[in-house]
């Protein structure tokens, strides 16, 4: 797999996160003020969907024990022990694609 | 028995009792280990066993829907040792910070039920030998009659104590509240263990308060401001308690909340905000101290703090949907950093 259709870009408002499966793999998309993103869909702490998470400006927040992270480079931010992986995007005539040439994880233990 | 724990860095080692909660045993020893409910709810305890064998206690527990029995995880707050253990838990823990007071196991015995209003009874309960809490703590409680421990907020705040009191909200079909409210429960033996949580009150803080609660989740607000109007913090700062409860009927303690709103009129105010049925004019007449709205409990206090929310610190409290929507609300509207969030969900 690579690069793969994930959704239209109507398919998530602004500021919302979506999680859609391509394949066997499930990808939560960020639309954070028009830019898309991409990342594993769960939170990297304790595996939290992290589609119950909020948006605010650059800032993604984990809704469980509110870790943050910079949703462009899954920095993290503050309280955040763990980066936020995230998939290459890109955005082709309002269609959402991701480079699924392998699916992130996360080392939980 | 022994445990030995992993963690993201230090690694420990504690003793835990036959029948001991890992979570409890490792507390006790002075290991920050990580847990929110205590009562197998959140899931935030989970750990693996590495070595040795445990025993999972309640498998209904709904924290059990966080835990992955492939990699051998389970709830610390659950489960007991059969042996020296060796865990692993995911996450950074250090050693309880001085001048935390450490959790302990007490015995209790109920000393008062009181009405409060239709399904809020507050419980007095004398302990064995005085314990220290810091504001807005919680401790488990049970009863040889019911399995497992609830988590109730200490309601008042006196310290050290040998007397807690609990505000306790009747749940429909509940193990513990139906057991309580079911007969005059005075005198009854109860089996605690704490203090626990970490959406307290200390006096050092510089913030302005906020604290926001649906129904029973006043109970910690209540210690929070009892022990802040205690040591002076509305002489320099301000506060904001908002009560949501549904309609007129599920208020309680009004008269403690006209305390608070006499006690610096300009600088603490107290808004209750009723979600099923707006105030009438009749309550907002008969208590002019305190400020009456209808909606949400986080709507409304989002309405009232505009331009407020400097130097906040926010506390929450309540059921978890509440918790969450109001958590969004600060985040995305009040845009506080989560250091500036403390909260209970009451799961
Ligand atoms: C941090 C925190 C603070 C809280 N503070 C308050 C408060 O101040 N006032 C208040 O009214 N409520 C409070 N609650 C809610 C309270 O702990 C109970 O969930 C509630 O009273 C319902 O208890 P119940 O036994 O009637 O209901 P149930 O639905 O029977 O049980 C509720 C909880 O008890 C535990 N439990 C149930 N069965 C077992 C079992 N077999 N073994 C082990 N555990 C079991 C679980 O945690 C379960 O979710 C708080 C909750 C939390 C997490
Ligand atoms: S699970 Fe996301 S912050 Fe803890
Ligand atoms: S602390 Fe164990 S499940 Fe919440």
């Amino acid at each position: 797999m690579s690069w793969r259709r994930v959704c239209a870009t109507d398919d998530v408002d602004e500021d919302e996160l979506r999680e859609f499966k391509v394949g066997d793999i499930t990808v939560l998309v960020a639309n954070a003020g028009g830019e898309f993103f991409a990342y594993p869909p769960f939170c990297p702490h304790q595996e939290t969907p992290l589609s119950l998470g909020m948006i605010d400006g650059d800032t993604l927040t984990c809704i469980k024990h509110l870790w943050q992270w910079n949703l462009k480079t899954g920095e993290t931010r503050e309280n955040a022990e763990s980066p936020l992986l995230l998939y290459e995007v890109k955005v082709e005539e309002g269609e959402v694609l991701v480079n699924l040439e392998k699916e992130l994880r996360y080392g939980y233990q | 028995m022994r445990i030995s724990v992993r963690t993201r860095g230090e690694s420990f080692e504690f003793d835990c009792a036959e029948g001991e909660k890992i979570l409890h045993a490792g507390l006790r020893a002075g290991i920050a280990l990580p847990y929110e409910c205590g009562s197998g709810t959140c899931g935030t305890c989970k750990a693996e066993v590495g070595r040795g064998e445990i025993d999972e206690g309640w498998l209904e527990a709904p924290g059990r829907a966080y835990v992955n029995p492939e990699r051998s995880e389970f709830l610390m707050c659950q489960a007991t040792a059969r042996g020296d253990c060796a865990i692993g838990v995911h996450a950074r823990v250090a050693r309880l910070a001085d001048g935390i007071p450490a959790p302990e196991a007490v015995a209790g015995r109920i000393a008062r039920v009181e009405g409060l209003t239709r399904g809020v009874r507050r419980v007095a309960v004398a302990l064995d030998r005085p314990v220290s809490f810091d504001a807005g703590q919680f401790m488990l409680v049970g009863t040889a009659a019911v399995a497992g421990r609830r988590a109730y907020s200490m309601a008042d705040y006196r310290l050290p104590t040998d007397r807690l009191a609990f505000v306790v909200k009747q749940v429909p079909e509940g193990g513990f509240t139906d057991w309580l409210f079911a007969e005059d429960r005075t005198g009854s033996e109860l089996d605690l263990f704490g203090p626990l949580g970490v959406a307290t009150y200390v006096p050092s803080l510089p913030n302005n308060l906020v604290c926001i609660a649906g129904g029973s989740g006043l109970a910690p607000m209540l210690s929070i401001l009892d022990h802040a109007i205690e040591t002076g913090h509305f002489e320099a700062r301000h506060g904001d308690l908002f009560f949501g409860v549904r309609a007129e009927r599920d208020i309680y303690l009004l008269d403690r909340l006209e305390a608070y709103a006499g006690h610096e009129p300009e600088r603490l105010r107290v808004t209750v905000v009723l979600s099923d049925v707006a105030p009438t004019a009749e309550l907002a007449a008969a208590h002019p101290q305190l400020r009456f709205d209808a909606g949400f409990v986080h709507e409304a206090a989002m309405r009232h703090m505009t331009g407020r929310w400097k130097s906040a610190m926010a506390y929450l409290a309540g059921p978890p949907p509440m918790v969450d929507a109001t958590l969004r609300a600060l985040v995305t509207e009040a845009r506080l950093t989560p250091s500036a969030i403390r909260y209970d969900k009451f799961s």
